[in-house]
């Protein structure tokens, strides 16, 4: 009943995924290489927020912990190719099922034993944990992190040093790739899980579903998605250090561009990053000389206004604007299933 | 060979007993009715043979393997699906939503899931709500869809708490229409009732608790002589209303 709906959207995506990719065939602004970096954040950004998504949205367990597998994934490339001289590729699948096996181990107590807030302060506790321990270990470069060399530009290497083009291709095909699987699991069984026990996971499991398992396979997708960001992050920085990525700035971007996005919608967290990510690269730019953290003050200000506006974030926004400006009866329904499916 | 069968099971809550040593047997393809005062423990007899809590004490044995102990979605998994007397509708999700999620148990494709969901709905009377919030629906509604969403699961036993406390007798009708439809296609069911014209007409068994204890079990129509049931809960007035339609019933 809702196949025609879901078609119709899905279109929408394709389309814009064609747009995006024609970006950089616009020489004026392939040619501009701060409107660039922008926009590969966004993407970066958004895929982030996405995966964290799965199991803080869909799955209604606010992590604070993301920034530790974000992390982890920028270490697992970053010492592939600083410490044993290889490409990055083998250290994106060792970070990723790191990211994945540490989210568990952090998880499976909380989501076992306790409940309610226990998993956001446990997550909150591992950011100060890495960052430490990362900071002291020699071998993954301690404090002084670890510096790229100069190695071969290209899609071997992930790398590229005249234009962005590499890397914003890159960052689209990660972005793909996460809004993709999220689509996915929207429509499938494991979704529904997902969503079911957020809503209710007494109910869930009445209804023979183990919440344990859901959450936790949901929690090890989510970490490990974040990890391959983070491989990306480190690749396009060409450096690494603790306090750029196992930090609680790190972890509430993650949370952040989801819920002002709208959390649990699948649009939400491109909406989060395209308003948030610019307004913090421009107020950087502006007003970096002010000192760090200009761009948290502003988000702060704007979730205030979000949260106090319509607290199911822009999608909420976006769904309300539509409902008034839908003419037709059947319009309100679609622009509803926009924030729910 | 009883589908459920319910052994010495206890239940205490620090130094409140809930249930004390209650043994019962539900036979496959029947109704059997769970009746008595508030407070008798009916909830809590169910939330322990759902696995929702842990007994105390006892044994509960279901299709042949014990389930004592297990956790609820092992249980549900099994064939023993319940519904909740305080409504629990999974709120952001739609109703079509919420049975789907139901229908999953036993369709991990999409399609034959989407299906059973559909039907399920139609079934229950909720197809004008498919599309809405699940919070959004009347109590009556929520009712329906407690039951819609555990029909979904295809269950052997299916239980059912306090269904039609609060509806209008209109919506009563259709509920007990609803059930015996139900039994018709071969599920066994388990129900928690205080609308006792509701349940004596459709219960093959009838078993009473008071004060967790179980004080009787039996037909319906033997149920309403017994004088510690009249006692306990139906009451001399009320029992001959119902002794009073057994006769009409007979006679006709």
């Amino acid at each position: 009943m809702n196949h025609h709906v879901l078609k119709r959207k899905d279109l929408f995506w394709l389309a814009l995924v064609a747009l995006m990719a024609l970006v950089p065939a616009v020489s004026i602004i392939a040619a501009h290489s701060f409107f660039m970096h922008v926009l590969i954040l966004i993407l970066l950004y958004a895929s982030m927020a996405q995966a964290w998504n799965i199991i803080g949205g869909y799955g209604g367990q606010t992590s604070f912990g993301h920034s530790v597998f974000f992390g982890i994934g920028a270490y697992g490339a970053g010492m592939a190719v600083v410490t044993y001289g290889l490409s990055p590729w083998p250290g994106i699948g060792v970070g990723m099922l790191a990211a994945a096996a540490v989210a568990v181990l952090i998880s499976y107590p909380c989501f076992k034993m306790l409940s309610g807030h226990y998993f956001a302060i446990a997550t909150f506790a591992i950011v100060e944990i890495f960052n430490r321990m990362f900071l002291v270990w020699y071998w993954v470069g301690g404090a002084l992190g670890l510096d790229y060399p100069m190695v071969e530009e290209g899609f071997k290497n992930l790398m590229w040093y005249d234009s962005k083009t590499g890397y914003y291709y890159c960052a689209l095909v990660l972005f793909v790739l996460i809004f993709g699987i999220v689509r996915f699991l929207e429509g499938h069984r494991f979704g529904y899980y997902l969503r079911a026990v957020r809503e209710g996971q007494e109910t869930a499991e009445s209804l023979g579903v183990n919440s344990t398992a859901v959450k936790l396979t949901a929690m090890a997708l989510s970490a490990a998605l974040a990890g391959l960001c983070g491989a990306f992050f480190v690749q396009y920085n060409l450096r690494v250090d603790p306090g750029m990525v196992m930090s609680l700035d790190v972890s509430m971007k993650f949370v952040l561009v989801t819920i002002l996005g709208g959390a649990g919608t699948l649009a939400g967290p491109l909406l989060g990053a395209a308003v948030l990510i610019p307004l913090q690269e421009y107020t950087r730019a502006l007003w970096g000389g002010l000192g760090g953290g200009v761009d948290l003050i502003v988000f702060g200000v704007l979730i205030i206004v979000i949260v106090v506006k319509q607290p199911a974030g822009i999608s909420g926004i976006v769904r309300d604007v539509a409902r008034r400006f839908g003419r037709r009866p059947g319009a309100a329904k679609g622009g509803a299933s926009v924030g729910t499916s | 060979m009883a589908l459920l069968e319910v052994r010495d099971v206890t239940k205490k809550f620090g130094e409140l007993v809930a249930n004390d040593r209650v043994s019962f047997t539900v036979d496959a393809g029947t109704i059997v009715g769970l009746i008595g005062p508030n407070g008798a423990g009916k909830t809590t007899l169910f939330n322990c043979v759902s696995g929702l809590y842990p007994v105390t004490a006892g044994r509960i044995f279901f299709d042949g393997a014990e389930v004592t102990g297990l956790p609820s979605y092992r249980i549900a998994r099994m064939g023993a699906v319940r519904t909740f007397q305080v409504v629990r509708p999974l709120k952001d999700m739609t109703v079509f939503d919420n049975v789907l999620v139901g229908a999953f148990l036993h369709g991990a494709g999409g399609a034959q899931a989407r299906e059973a969901a559909e039907s399920c709905i139609e079934l229950c009377g909720l197809t004008e709500y498919a599309d809405k919030p699940a919070g959004d629906l009347p109590i009556g509604g929520k009712k329906r869809l407690e039951l819609a969403r555990a029909l979904a699961t295809r269950p052997k036993l299916l239980m059912l708490d306090e269904v039609m406390a609060g509806l209008t007798s209109t919506e009563v009708k259709a509920a007990l229409e609803l059930i015996r439809h139900i039994r018709e296609k071969g599920i066994t069911l388990l129900i928690v009732e205080h609308v006792m014209e509701a349940i004596m007409p459709i219960a093959d068994k009838v078993v009473v608790l008071d004060g967790g204890i179980k004080i009787a079990e039996g037909p319906p129509d033997q149920i309403i002589d017994d004088e510690r049931v009249i006692s306990a809960y139906l009451g001399t007035k009320f029992s001959r209303r119902l002794q009073a339609k057994r006769e009409e019933r007979t006679n006709a």
